[in-house]
């Protein structure tokens, strides 16, 4: 279960870093309030999304456009990065950063493939299903909302690969250790917003 | 962390704890389970359309709240504000939804 061990000679970095200075708590804190606004945010989209969601205007309705089998796959990608960014604080918690960067790596490596599966879905919806921004109501909800998502995650991506380079150089501090574990709030923010997105937009489209 | 002094200086000799990831794995495992039932019952068709969204629904708001409570730690001591400052914008959130949502339909 858990491990119980003394801290003397393993360096000087406190058992929960990210917390160790004020700079760090307010980060933290401060962040829950963006995450809060972010939040926000998402709720417009998808209450402009579900009050447009039948207003296709005679192009493509959800149920007929959705494939089911490529969302189920972007959702477990998404997921299991969630979860290496939980072993990546982890890690970050033991103070073994070289595990850490692995771990921020794989959670980068799994939202790229995620990024990559979303605008293959999209080209396909664009060239061979006729289904533009411009379609309907629908569509500019449609792409509005995940696009915003989709862009969401390309932004983590490069957040934490940049983290990754600043362990690289200054270490695994007090510094360092806020900016990696509200990135990995950011990024489980972002799993939550595709739970609602699978739901709401893709399984809910399909049962009409 | 009340209980427990980490402090950088002084250099005193302390123990604490480290949480191990086999609840993580647990909060995962859910997840998927949570997200295959989702999925296969929509695939699998049949389901009554307003017994389906509530279902989907009900899983994705459990899912969201082990994920925040247990990957997000706000089920951890402290975070009070943290709270707060979500279930205003979940409250805002839902109040942009209910908004539009009676703006199309009972207009």
């Amino acid at each position: 279960m858990t491990t119980v061990h003394a801290e003397a000679g393993k360096g000087t970095l406190p058992h929960e870093p990210e917390k160790a200075t004020l700079e760090g708590r307010n980060k933290v804190l401060a962040f829950w309030l963006f995450l809060g606004g972010e939040a926000v945010l998402f709720g417009t989209l998808f209450a402009t999304f579900l009050a447009l969601r039948n207003s296709t205007n005679d192009g493509p309705s959800a149920a007929e456009l959705f494939h089911l089998p490529l969302v189920a796959a972007a959702t477990f990608l998404l997921l299991a990065s969630s979860l290496t960014s939980v072993f990546a604080i982890q890690a970050m918690h033991r103070n073994k950063p070289k595990e850490l960067r692995g771990w921020l790596l794989i959670t980068v490596v799994l939202g790229a493939a995620f990024l990559a599966l979303e605008i293959y879905e999209f080209s396909v919806y664009v060239r061979h299903e006729e289904f533009g921004m411009t379609t309907s109501a629908f569509s500019s909800a449609f792409y509005t909302l995940v696009g915003f998502h989709g862009a969401h995650v390309a932004f983590g991506i490069v957040w934490i690969a940049i983290l990754i380079g600043q362990l690289v150089r200054k270490g695994l501090t007090v510094v360092t250790a806020p900016k990696i574990y509200v990135s990995a709030m950011y990024w489980h923010f972002i799993d939550v917003v595709w739970v609602f997105i699978f739901t709401v937009v893709y399984l809910l489209g399909k049962v009409g | 962390m009340a209980t427990e002094q980490h402090s950088q200086e002084g250099g005193v000799k302390h123990r604490h704890r480290h949480e191990g990831p086999q609840r993580h794995i647990v909060v995962f495992v859910f997840s998927v389970l949570l997200t295959l039932l989702a999925f296969a019952a929509v695939a699998a068709g049949g389901v009554n359309a307003t017994f389906a969204v509530i279902l989907l629904l009900v899983m994705a708001a459990l899912q969201v709240v082990l994920q925040m409570g247990f990957w997000m730690h706000l089920k951890d001591k402290g975070h009070l504000l943290p709270i707060v400052f979500m279930l205003g914008g979940f409250f805002i959130a839902g109040t942009c939804i209910v908004m539009a949502l009676y703006w199309v339909w009972w207009d």
